[in-house]
């Protein structure tokens, strides 16, 4: 498991240096304060319907404009991590380092989850925002920020797969954001379909997920999802990756 | 100590490597010689873990390379072709990464010694992306020489490479005789007659020739390219 931290150093150091790092950073900050600010002035101009929504809850579980930046960008962070390296061709100098497949997906894995709470981590302003001009209701902000940390188990080990399959990391990205976009569609489901295909869709919903945990309710139905999606994604990873030297 | 036993690959319905057996005895400094597409990086890359073999074996200083892959890898230095390198990073920090990654005791101490047998010590600061080929392949020999492996395997070392830098890498090499075992890849055949103790000769994925620079009465190059063409001639008609 050393090896896996070693991994993860390089992976963050290298990310942090990449253009592609702050291209990302600004523009998601950029989106999410835009979205932000248009939730604060619809609460500020209409009277609130439901007692219970509040810009807090709105931003985080309010509509399909809270998604769209992650199905674009979540590809974007992930497809570097192994497709970049077969494309620079250090995959061979990893690979040949005494090091096992296990502990490189790993190490990549826990790396696409750091860089998943940095661009969440300057969205707390909105919640200190929040608490200056009224009561926030810090249950629910907490379950949200849960939510999402748990939502990103699966976004980034679909993003991890998807860069291990591909050979090239615009083929990763496409990739990860056809599968992303399949399952967000997928969850939409559960406002047109009926019976068992609603149960699935609902059970699919990133929508319904983050709702859920916006009003501050922690269903372990959706933590179920998130972490057998992400752990089956992330041992598909490293049964790919030691399937590659036979190929 | 490196022993292959009937190493052969596949490459979907493709043969790369045939059924090639060879060794390379402690301290040996042996070229590994032949026209390109031979099958030569295949054979390296098995022999480092990059690619497992269809069939045979690899024995690497007595540890089953196909089974213990990892512990076999802890004894190689390993300096792929083309010498991919993490670009964005800088010499020094690539060094300390890898051997960190290779778990060398004294990390420090290792990037120095090997920072100035490599002849890079004056770019460790230098952002590896922002380097000439020629500094570049010497990060990628630093790399190799990282943990002080027993083996070396060199894919291509002096591609790249200017006449001084060149004749700066043999003599190297050669100061590793009797010290490291080392395998390289070339096609360069004044290369093999200037370091190396045994040359194998492969073609087409096959063992043509395993024999020291200095048997044969005929030149290194009148016997390469008559075991590397006249059987393909052969074929041919």
């Amino acid at each position: 498991m050393r090896s896996a931290w070693v991994v993860l150093k390089r992976e963050l150091a290298s990310f942090f240096v990449s253009p592609l790092a702050y291209v990302v950073l600004t523009s998601w900050l950029v989106w999410n304060g835009v979205w932000f600010w248009m939730l604060t002035e619809f609460y500020a101009r209409n009277a609130v319907s439901s007692g219970a929504s509040t810009p807090l809850s709105g931003f985080f579980g309010g509509s399909a404009l809270f998604f769209i930046p992650l199905l674009v960008f979540v590809p974007v962070l992930t497809m570097r991590l192994v497709a970049g390296e077969k494309q620079a061709g250090t995959i061979e100098t990893l690979m040949t380092a005494p090091v096992s497949e296990t502990s490189v997906i790993l190490g990549k894995y826990a790396a696409s989850m750091v860089i998943w709470c940095v661009l969440w981590v300057p969205t707390l302003i909105y919640a200190w925002i929040m608490s200056q001009h009224g009561s926030v209701d810090w249950g629910a902000v907490t379950a949200s920020y849960f939510g999402i940390f748990c939502l990103g188990t699966y976004f980034m080990a679909v993003g991890l797969l998807m860069s291990v399959l591909a050979p090239t990391q615009i083929v990763a990205a496409v990739l990860a954001f056809v599968t992303l976009g399949v399952l967000f569609t997928v969850g939409i489901g559960e406002f047109v379909l009926d019976g068992a295909a609603r149960e699935v869709c609902a059970y699919v919903s990133m929508l319904g997920h983050m709702q859920s945990f916006a009003k501050g309710v922690i269903d372990t139905r959706y933590l179920v999802f998130d972490l057998s999606l992400a752990i089956l994604a992330v041992g598909l990873s490293i049964g790919a990756m030691k399937a590659r030297r036979h190929g | 100590m490196i022993e292959v036993e009937g190493l052969s690959r596949l490459y979907g319905s493709r043969l790369a490597v045939n059924d090639l057996s060879f060794r390379v005895e402690p301290g040996e400094i042996v070229g590994f010689l032949g026209p390109n597409g031979a099958g030569k990086s295949t054979t390296l890359r098995m022999l480092t873990g990059y690619l497992a073999p269809s069939s045979g074996e690899i024995q690497i200083d007595g540890i089953d390379a196909v089974r213990s892959s990892i512990r076999a890898r802890e004894r190689m230095g390993y300096m792929p072709e083309g010498v991919p390198l993490y670009r964005e990073m800088r010499v020094r920090e690539y060094l300390r990464h890898r051997a960190h990654l290779k778990r060398v005791p004294d990390v420090g101490e290792a990037v120095d010694r090997c920072l100035e047998l490599a002849g890079v010590a004056d770019a460790r600061t230098r952002i590896v992306g922002q380097l000439s080929k020629g500094y570049r392949q010497r990060v990628g020999l630093a790399e190799a020489l990282v943990a002080d492996p027993p083996i070396l395997i060199l894919d291509e070392p002096t591609s790249g490479l200017d006449p001084n830098q060149v004749r700066q890498f043999r003599e190297l090499v050669r100061s590793f005789g009797g010290k490291k075992t080392v395998l390289l890849s070339t096609h360069i055949l004044s290369e093999v007659e200037a370091v190396c103790d045994r040359v194998i000769i492969i073609r087409e994925g096959e063992k043509v020739a395993d024999l020291a620079p200095g048997d044969s009465e005929t030149s290194l190059e009148e016997v390469f390219a008559e075991l590397t063409t006249a059987g393909a001639a052969q074929e041919a008609s």
